[in-house]
C-alpha cells in the first residue's frame, strides 16, 4: 500500500493553480508524474500523492518544476475562479477510480499520440534529406555527363576535320596530276616538238627505270623451308581450358580403371604389382620388348593383358605382329583374326588398326603359301587405305607370284 | 580528386548493324574506310566496304563471295595498292584489289580446312623485306606465302608424321627489321605458343599457357622483337618481354586476368606501342598500358641473362555489348579511331582519346 503523501502545500491565483509536494528524498528521476485534466498523481515509491482536483485545468499548458527536494506543479485553470478546495470533496471510492481509470486512459492516449507525431516527423524528415541527396547526385551525374558529350562532340568535329583535309589533299594531289597531263600537250611549235617527244620517252623510260629499280629492291622469295612441328600432347579434341582440367583427369581416371576393372576376380593374380594388373602398362611393356626385339617377352605380355582384359583389339593385333616374327603363323592367324573381330564396328576411327590386322593376316598366309587368301586380306587392307603405295606394291607381288604358279601349275 | 576524365575514354562514335555475321572487320590504309568481311546466312562470304562520314558509316561496296570469309589483312600490300588478303572457310588464300573485286589478284587453295587467322608484312611502308602473308588453320599448318610465287608456300610449319594436329588459331609477324630476318608466332588450340624464325628456318621457342591460345601479337612487326601479347580462353593474357631469351626458361612474362570470358582480340596502338587494347567475350574493351621494369634484364643463377617481366595497368574499360567482340583493328592514320565488329552483327567505330597523356 502506497503511503499517502498529506504535506503538500497549495496556493491559487484566478487563474492558475501551485501545488507543493515534497519529495522526502527521492531523486528528480523516480518521480512519475500522471496529470489529466481533472487528476494529478505523482507516484515516487513508497509515497504516492493524489489530487483529484477541484475544477478542469488545463493540461496542455501545465508546468512542473521537480527539483530541490519538491516538485512544483503550476496549473492554470479551465475558468477563473477561485477555487474553495484543491480536491474534490467525496469519499466515494467508486468515483474516485473512476477518474483515475479516465486519467490513465487520457494519458495513454495522450502518450502514444505524441510518439506517432515524432515518428512521423522522422520519417518526413528522412524523405527530405534523401531527396535532397538525390537532387546532389543528379546534379553530379548531369555535370559528367555534359562534360563526357563535349569530348565526344570535340573529337567527332576533329574527325570530320581531318577527313576533310585528307580530302582536300586528295583532290590537290589529283589537280597536280592534272596540271602535268596538261602541261604537255600546251608545247605545239614543231622545233619544240621534237625535243618533247624527246623529253616523253625520256620520262616514260625514266619511270620504267624507277620501277625496275623498286621490283629489284624487293628481296626475292624466301627458298621453300619446312619446319617440323610437335604439340603438347592433349587427349581431347577440344581445346584446353584451365577450368576443365579437373573434370578431363577425372573422365580419363575413369576410363583406366574400367578398363582395369575385370582384373578383380582373378585370384592368381594377387602376387601382381598394381602396374601388371592395368592392361595399358602391359600392352606398353609388350610394344617395348618387340621394339627390342624380345618378341617371347612381348607375347607373355600381351598375353597377360589379355588375360585381364579381353576387349582390347591392340593386344589381340600386336600379340599376332610377334608371332609373325617369330614364325607362328596358325597363332598369328588366330590373333589378327581375332583383333578383326573386336574392331567390327568399321568406322574411320579404327581404319588404321584394321589395316594393320589385316596386313599382319595376309603375310601369314602368304608364308603358310595359302595366296589367295592373303591376296584377299592385302586387297581388304586396299579397300581401306587405297592410297597406300607399300600396300599396292606387296598385292601386285602376290598376283604375280598366284599367276606365276598358276602358270606353272597350268603347264605342268 | 584525380577527375574521371583524365582517363583515356572509349567514346562509340559509330555503330551500324549489318545483316550478316562479321568476323574481320579492318581500316583500309590511308584512308577514313573500313572493309567487313563476314558471311550471310545462306553459306557465302561477304565483303563490304564502308565510308566514316558525318557520324555514320556508308555503303559504298558490296561482293558476295562463294564461301564465307574468315579473315583478312592489308600487311603486305603496298600503298599504293591496298589489296586485301584473306582467308576463307574452305583454306584459299586470296588477294583482292578493292577496285576490282570479281577477280581474286592471286589465289591459292592454302589449307586443307578453315584458315582461322591471316597477318601480312613487309607492305604499308613498314619493314623491309619482302612482301609476306602468314596463314594459320585448322588442320594445324602454318604457311607463310609470298604472293609472287604461286602455289608453294614459301614457309611450311606442320605436325610431324604419326602426331595429332591440333587446331592453329591465331598467327602473327614480327621481329621483320631488315630483309632476311622474320619470325611468325603461332598460338593453338592446346595451350601452345610457338615462335619460329624464318631466317633461320627452325623453332626459335615455345611454351604452353594451359589455355587456348586465342590471339598473340607483336607490339611492332617491324622491329626487333621487343613485347608479344597472347590472350586466352578464361579471361587471362601474358606479356612476354621478348628482348631477352634464356636458353631453358625462354621469355620473362607477366600475365593478367580480366574480362571473365574468353579473350578475343589484342591489338596494339600503332602510334604507341606500350598501350594495347583487348576484346572480350562478354562485349567489353580493356585498354591497358606496359610499364616496363627499371632493369629489363638481370643475370641469373648460371650467368646467363634473363628478362624481367614489367607490369600491366587498366587504363580505362567500356561494354558495348552482350555478344564476344571478335575484331578490332587500330587505324594507322588517325590516333585513338578504332573500328571492332562482334557478334551481335554490328560494326563500330569507336574513339578513344587522350591518349597522348597516358
Amino acid at each position: 500500500m502506497p503511503l499517502h503523501v498529506t504535506d503538500y502545500t497549495w496556493t491559487q491565483t484566478d487563474s492558475t493553480v501551485h501545488i507543493s509536494v515534497p519529495l522526502k528524498g527521492a531523486t528528480a528521476a523516480g518521480v512519475d508524474i500522471v496529470s489529466t485534466e481533472e487528476y494529478l498523481k505523482v507516484h515516487f515509491p513508497p509515497f504516492l500523492f493524489e489530487a483529484f482536483l477541484f475544477e478542469p485545468i488545463d493540461d496542455d499548458r501545465s508546468s512542473a518544476k521537480v527539483g530541490n527536494g519538491v516538485a512544483v506543479f503550476t496549473l492554470p485553470k479551465k475558468t477563473h475562479k477561485v477555487w474553495e478546495h484543491l480536491m474534490i470533496t467525496t469519499d466515494d471510492k467508486e468515483t474516485k477510480k473512476e477518474i483515475r481509470e479516465r486519467a490513465l486512459l487520457t494519458q495513454e492516449q495522450k502518450l502514444s499520440a505524441e510518439l506517432k507525431q515524432k515518428a512521423e516527423k522522422r520519417q518526413a524528415e528522412k524523405k527530405y534529406a534523401l531527396e535532397t541527396m538525390m537532387k546532389l547526385e543528379k546534379v553530379e551525374r548531369d555535370r559528367i555527363q555534359q562534360m563526357k558529350d563535349a569530348e565526344r562532340e570535340k573529337t567527332t568535329a576533329e574527325l570530320a576535320a581531318w577527313q576533310l583535309r585528307q580530302k582536300q589533299e586528295a583532290e590537290k594531289a589529283q589537280q597536280n596530276q592534272n596540271h602535268q597531263i596538261q602541261r604537255n600537250p600546251d608545247t605545239k611549235t614543231p622545233g619544240s616538238r621534237q625535243t618533247d617527244i624527246r623529253k616523253n620517252k625520256q620520262v616514260h623510260s625514266d619511270a620504267e627505270k624507277k620501277k625496275k629499280k623498286i621490283r629489284a629492291q624487293l628481296p626475292p622469295p624466301r627458298t621453300c623451308g619446312n619446319i617440323p612441328v610437335t604439340f603438347t600432347p592433349r587427349v581431347f579434341p577440344t581445346a584446353l581450358r584451365e577450368s576443365r582440367v579437373p573434370e578431363e583427369e577425372e573422365w580419363l581416371k575413369k576410363q583406366a580403371e574400367a578398363r582395369r576393372a575385370m582384373s578383380a576376380e582373378l585370384e592368381e593374380l594377387e602376387d601382381l604389382t598394381e602396374e601388371e594388373r592395368n592392361p595399358d602398362w602391359l600392352k606398353q611393356k609388350g610394344d617395348k620388348c618387340f621394339s627390342n626385339g624380345d618378341y617371347v617377352g612381348a607375347v607373355n605380355a600381351y598375353t597377360l593383358g589379355i588375360r585381364l582384359n579381353r576387349k582390347l583389339p591392340a593386344l589381340y593385333s600386336n600379340r599376332a605382329a610377334c608371332h609373325l616374327k617369330l614364325r607362328n603363323l596358325h597363332k598369328a592367324i588366330e590373333d589378327s583374326s581375332k583383333a578383326l573381330d573386336l574392331l567390327t564396328p568399321a568406322v574411320s576411327a579404327n581404319a588404321a588398326a584394321r589395316v594393320r590386322a589385316r596386313v599382319r593376316r595376309g603375310s601369314a598366309f602368304c608364308q603358310l603359301e595359302l595366296y589367295t587368301e592373303g591376296l584377299q586380306d592385302y586387297e581388304a587392307a586396299l579397300k581401306i587405305e587405297p592410297h597406300n603405295e607399300a600396300l599396292q606394291r606387296d598385292a601386285q607381288i602376290i598376283r604375280d607370284i598366284i599367276q606365276g604358279s598358276a602358270g606353272q601349275n597350268g603347264t605342268q | 580528386m584525380s577527375s574521371p576524365l583524365s582517363k583515356p575514354q572509349i567514346i562509340a562514335h559509330i555503330q551500324k548493324s549489318l545483316n550478316y555475321t562479321v568476323f574481320d572487320s579492318k581500316w583500309i590504309p590511308c584512308s577514313a574506310k573500313f572493309v567487313c568481311l563476314g558471311n550471310f546466312a545462306r553459306g557465302t562470304g561477304v565483303l563490304q566496304i564502308y565510308e566514316v562520314q558525318h557520324g555514320s558509316a556508308q555503303l559504298i561496296k558490296e561482293v558476295e563471295k562463294a564461301k564465307p570469309i574468315k579473315c583478312g589483312t592489308f600487311g603486305a600490300s603496298s600503298l599504293q595498292q591496298r589489296h586485301i588478303a584473306t582467308g576463307d572457310f574452305d583454306g584459299n588464300l586470296h588477294i583482292w584489289n578493292l577496285e576490282a573485286l570479281d577477280v581474286p589478284v592471286y589465289t591459292t587453295k592454302a589449307h586443307k580446312e578453315i584458315v582461322n587467322s591471316i597477318d601480312g608484312v613487309g607492305g604499308l611502308g613498314i619493314g623491309d623485306g619482302a612482301p609476306e602473308i602468314v596463314t594459320g588453320s585448322r588442320d594445324g599448318t602454318v604457311k607463310v606465302w609470298d604472293p609472287r610465287q604461286k602455289d608453294l608456300p614459301v614457309a611450311n610449319m606442320e605436325p610431324v608424321e604419326g602426331e595429332t594436329k591440333r587446331d592453329c588459331w591465331t598467327v602473327a609477324f614480327g621481329h621483320a627489321f631488315n630483309d632476311q630476318d622474320r619470325c611468325v608466332c603461332a598460338g593453338y588450340d592446346n595451350g601452345d605458343i610457338k615462335l619460329f624464325d624464318l631466317r633461320n628456318m627452325s623453332l626459335r621457342w615455345e611454351t604452353n599457357i594451359k589455355n587456348g591460345v586465342c590471339c598473340v601479337e607483336f607490339d611492332r612487326k617491324d622491329i626487333n622483337m621487343n613485347k608479344l601479347v597472347a590472350t586466352s580462353l578464361e579471361g587471362k593474357f601474358h606479356v612476354f618481354d621478348t628482348r631477352t631469351q634464356h636458353p631453358t626458361k625462354g621469355f620473362a612474362s607477366v600475365s593478367e586476368k580480366a574480362h571473365k570470358a574468353t579473350i578475343w582480340q589484342v591489338r596494339h596502338l600503332p602510334q604507341n606501342r606500350d598501350i594495347f587494347m583487348t576484346a572480350g567475350g562478354a562485349g567489353n574493351l580493356h585498354l591497358w598500358k606496359y610499364e616496363y621494369p627499371a632493369q629489363r634484364s638481370k643475370k641469373d643463377s648460371d650467368g646467363a641473362d634473363v628478362g624481367v617481366a614489367g607490369s600491366v595497368s587498366l587504363l580505362q574499360n567500356a561494354t558495348l555489348s552482350t555478344q564476344p567482340i571478335a575484331s578490332l583493328d587500330w587505324s594507322p592514320d588517325k590516333q585513338g579511331l578504332c573500328v571492332c565488329s562482334g557478334f551481335d552483327q554490328t560494326v563500330r567505330v569507336l574513339i578513344v582519346t587522350k591518349l597522348n597523356v597516358a
